[in-house]
């Protein structure tokens, strides 16, 4: 991913880190790590914070799984026979349903952002990975300029938290999670800061 | 911006450094740089069997099978 040092600059280095890490559950909640990343999840290390215990455990689970098993478990998941064993999308954990009005109201903000889903693509864009993507997409302004702390605030308020910390919290505690029992400590802890942390910018 | 909410702005600054994100990106950044291009297209296979590829994974999202 190449940023432009120019907007980069103008973004506080505190909010890149945020991007980051959003960035890294995207990619593990969109499909199963393979042989590298799991390798390269292996090394990470976490410090004292909850956030940092979460990504030690990861780092240990990944230095034991291989990727075929993690495979295995993320389709368990997500995917399964008939249907995983969680559906990771806004619409679901907010009304029950699928492609629900959230999604529609999600689709709304998006085309005013300006982001559109590939045609590739076929899941809906209320899909945790969709969300942390664009999530790290608005802090680095992929979608044009960086959103600004407010507007960030008002979209993960919308999309983001009123489910996702839930969302987090059953895949911790996921009968099929192992590896993915970590990545959901890691959002949960993670969730927990963002919503902290746009709160300060109240009043 | 006024003084007071520059003032927040640096609280909130001060709260993601001790959050522990700062760990956590750092390591992120290292799992992101990698393997980012489009999901390995073309696996290797040896048996020429049933394979669960990306299509036929696919399908059965699609089918809801």
């Amino acid at each position: 991913m190449a940023l432009d040092p120019a907007v980069t600059a103008e973004i506080i280095e505190e909010d890149l880190l945020r991007a980051h890490v959003y960035r890294l559950l995207a990619k593990l909640l969109r499909a199963s790590p393979d042989k590298d990343t799991l390798h390269s999840i292996s090394q990470l290390n976490g410090d004292d914070s909850e956030l940092g215990q979460a990504l030690a455990t990861l780092a240990k689970v990944a230095g034991k799984v291989t990727a075929e098993q993690t495979a295995e478990e993320y389709q368990n998941l997500f995917i399964g026979v008939g249907r995983g064993e969680l559906l990771p999308y806004g619409s679901y954990y907010l009304t029950g349903f699928l492609n629900e009005k959230p999604l529609a109201k999600l689709r709304k903000d998006m085309a005013a952002i300006g982001i559109e889903r590939r045609d590739a693509v076929c899941e809906p864009e209320d899909h945790i990975a969709a969300l942390c993507e664009m999530m790290a997409g608005l802090i680095t302004g992929e979608y044009g300029e960086p959103l600004a702390l407010a507007e960030q605030k008002r979209f993960y308020g919308t999309h983001v938290e009123p489910w996702a910390a839930h969302f987090f919290t059953d895949l911790e505690g996921a009968r099929s999670s192992k590896l993915y029992g970590a990545i959901g400590s890691i959002g949960k802890a993670f969730m927990d800061i963002e919503t902290s942390a746009f709160r300060m910018l109240e009043q | 911006m006024s003084a007071n909410s520059k003032d927040k702005a640096v609280g909130r600054r001060d709260f993601l450094k001790l959050s522990g994100v700062a760990a956590a990106a750092g390591g992120a950044a290292l799992v992101n740089s990698e393997g980012d291009a489009e999901a390995s297209e073309a696996k290797e296979v040896s048996s020429s069997g049933y394979r669960e590829t990306d299509h036929v994974k696919t399908y059965y999202k699609l089918a809801r099978f």
